[in-house]
């Protein structure tokens, strides 16, 4: 469904992401994991279109992607969860989801879609009048999963879901993103952290500064402590 | 009597004036944050696109004004696709747009004297006649400038608040790079914001024209005005850009019926200062960090 060749990327002329390689399957969860600052969020950026890769091609269905601009790939169902959420802070918690239902074709259908995200978490539509910046930080991660998830995505790319949040919250947030990919969507995980991602995971990439050093199943690369200790610490 | 009815009718067209004004500008500072020193020349494209359909064509002002709103909604557009884009979210954004703005403030007047020449030109009103209220002329035209601010500014609060596409522009001036991850056109939706302020301009440059006459430097003073009332207003609020309209047109309007016509912009720069050492953000400011 998505698949990744050679890509390169980096900022002002110092690459960070070297010649990646990746395919997500459809219905999957991959999961990259790597250190803080190895090229995770780059190379979620470089798939989506806000960062041009110096080299590489990704495709999704089969169709060259590379340099598309970031509201037509969204539009193509390749939705992407930013890290910082990113929401509108002056905009409601309605208004905010439904943004994420802008695309013209997804926007006839807001009601249902605002329906199965209040499903995920009620709270939204009780809350729906409040403005974004006064919501806590476990609060806007749900607000930006739900605002991604009013898309019509075919696969949600998500940047590091636990950054900055209590274990609780943490916990709270994969569940949801368990929900999600029951759903039939398929995921690409940033994170840092193998523990959380057991439930999500059918595949785990391994990035270390900028390329992919290990590629396997969740069921035995997750289990490989001795493995992830000496990439992650 | 006569005396208070002509401050507060005078006052209050004032008030629709600069708030027609301020309102396109205040629009594209708080959805694309550049100063858009330009709109005043877009005012006077809209005027002599007017002007040449009534005096060339010799067709009804009535078939005139949307044709020079459009011609001025057109313009802005061009202006964007050929300045603002390409340098949207570079460095230097700021000084380029601000340059590029006042040399086609330049331009657009040194066009106006070439292609019709530098003599006032007169366009018609719109709604012609008048009434008279203690003393006081009461313009047609006048009233419908009014009705038609306080009717845009309205529509504008609707469209941002309700509409898909305004809550684009929101979405889109609050957080640019989360906009286009939602699919949102950042470029186009901020030409369309960019395009909507100069039909308003033009809109003004059309209806405003009666009252001044045209001449190739028309639209300078109703910009600095606006970009006054935009000031004290606050910039990028479309409610500040409303009430301090009609606070500054009234204020002006009774400063120079009651104590005469050289206290009149001198008292409302007083005003401003002492507003501005108040509340430096401007009556209802969203500042830096807040937008639209």
């Amino acid at each position: 469904m998505l698949e990744v060749k050679g890509l390169s990327a980096g900022y002002a002329g110092s690459e960070v992401l070297h010649g990646i390689d990746l395919v997500v399957n459809e219905h999957e969860g991959v999961i990259v994991l790597g250190p803080n600052g190895h090229g995770k969020s780059t190379l979620l950026r470089a798939i989506t279109g806000l960062l041009r890769p110096t080299a590489g091609q990704v495709f999704f269905n089969g169709k060259e992607i590379t340099r598309w601009r970031p509201d037509v790939i969204a539009a193509a169902g390749v939705v992407h969860i930013p890290q910082g959420d990113l929401l509108f802070p002056e905009m409601t918690v309605t208004e905010n989801l439904l943004m994420g239902a802008f695309h013209r074709p997804t926007w006839g259908e807001r009601k249902e879609r605002l329906d199965r995200v209040y499903e995920l978490w009620p709270w939204l539509k009780d809350r729906g009048g409040q403005l974004t910046r006064t919501l806590s930080g476990g609060e806007r991660r749900m607000l930006a999963l739900g605002r991604g998830l009013m898309s019509k995505a075919e696969i949600l790319l998500i940047d590091e879901p636990s950054l900055g949040l209590t274990p609780l919250t943490t916990q709270q947030i994969y569940a949801s993103i368990q929900k999600v990919k029951e759903s039939g969507i398929a995921l690409l995980l940033a994170d840092e952290n193998a523990n959380h991602v057991a439930g999500l995971a059918d595949r785990v990439y391994l990035l270390e500064t900028g390329s992919l050093v290990r590629e396997g199943p969740a069921d035995t690369l997750l289990k490989d402590q001795a493995l992830l200790e000496s990439y992650l610490g | 009597m006569t005396l208070l009815v002509q401050a507060i009718w005078g006052g209050v067209l004032f008030g629709a004036v600069y708030g027609l004004m301020a309102l396109g500008l205040t629009l594209v500072w708080g959805a694309v944050r550049f100063l858009n020193l330009a709109h005043g020349a877009i005012f006077t494209v809209g005027a002599y696109a007017a002007y040449w359909v009534v005096s060339s064509l010799n067709l009804p002002i009535l078939i005139a004004l949307p044709f020079g709103v459009l011609v001025a909604a057109a313009f802005s557009y061009l202006m964007h696709l050929a300045l603002i884009r390409p340098v949207l979210g570079k460095p230097g954004f700021d000084n380029s747009t601000l340059i590029a703005t006042v040399g086609i403030s330049i331009s657009v007047s040194a066009a106006a004297i070439l292609i019709f020449n530098p003599e006032y030109k007169v366009v018609p009103a719109v709604l012609p006649g008048y009434f008279v209220i203690s003393g006081v002329q009461i313009t047609n035209q006048g009233l419908l400038v009014i009705a038609t601010s306080l009717a845009l500014f309205l529509l504008v609060y609707l469209f941002l608040t309700y509409t898909r596409q305004g809550m684009a522009v929101r979405a889109v001036s609050q957080q640019m790079e989360a906009a286009s991850l939602m699919s949102i056109p950042v470029e186009r939706t901020y030409g369309m914001v960019i395009a909507i302020s100069g039909a308003l301009a033009g809109l003004a440059g059309v209806l405003l024209s009666p009252f001044f006459f045209l001449n190739p430097n028309s639209g300078f003073n109703p910009m600095i005005q606006a970009l006054i009332v935009t000031i004290f207003g606050g910039l990028g609020s479309i409610r500040g850009a409303l009430v301090a309209g009609f606070v500054l047109g009234i204020f002006e309007s009774f400063v120079e019926v009651f104590y005469g016509v050289a206290w009149a912009q001198p008292g409302v720069f007083v005003l401003i200062i002492l507003m501005l050492i108040l509340r430096p953000n401007g009556l209802f400011g969203i500042g830096e960090v807040r937008r639209l």
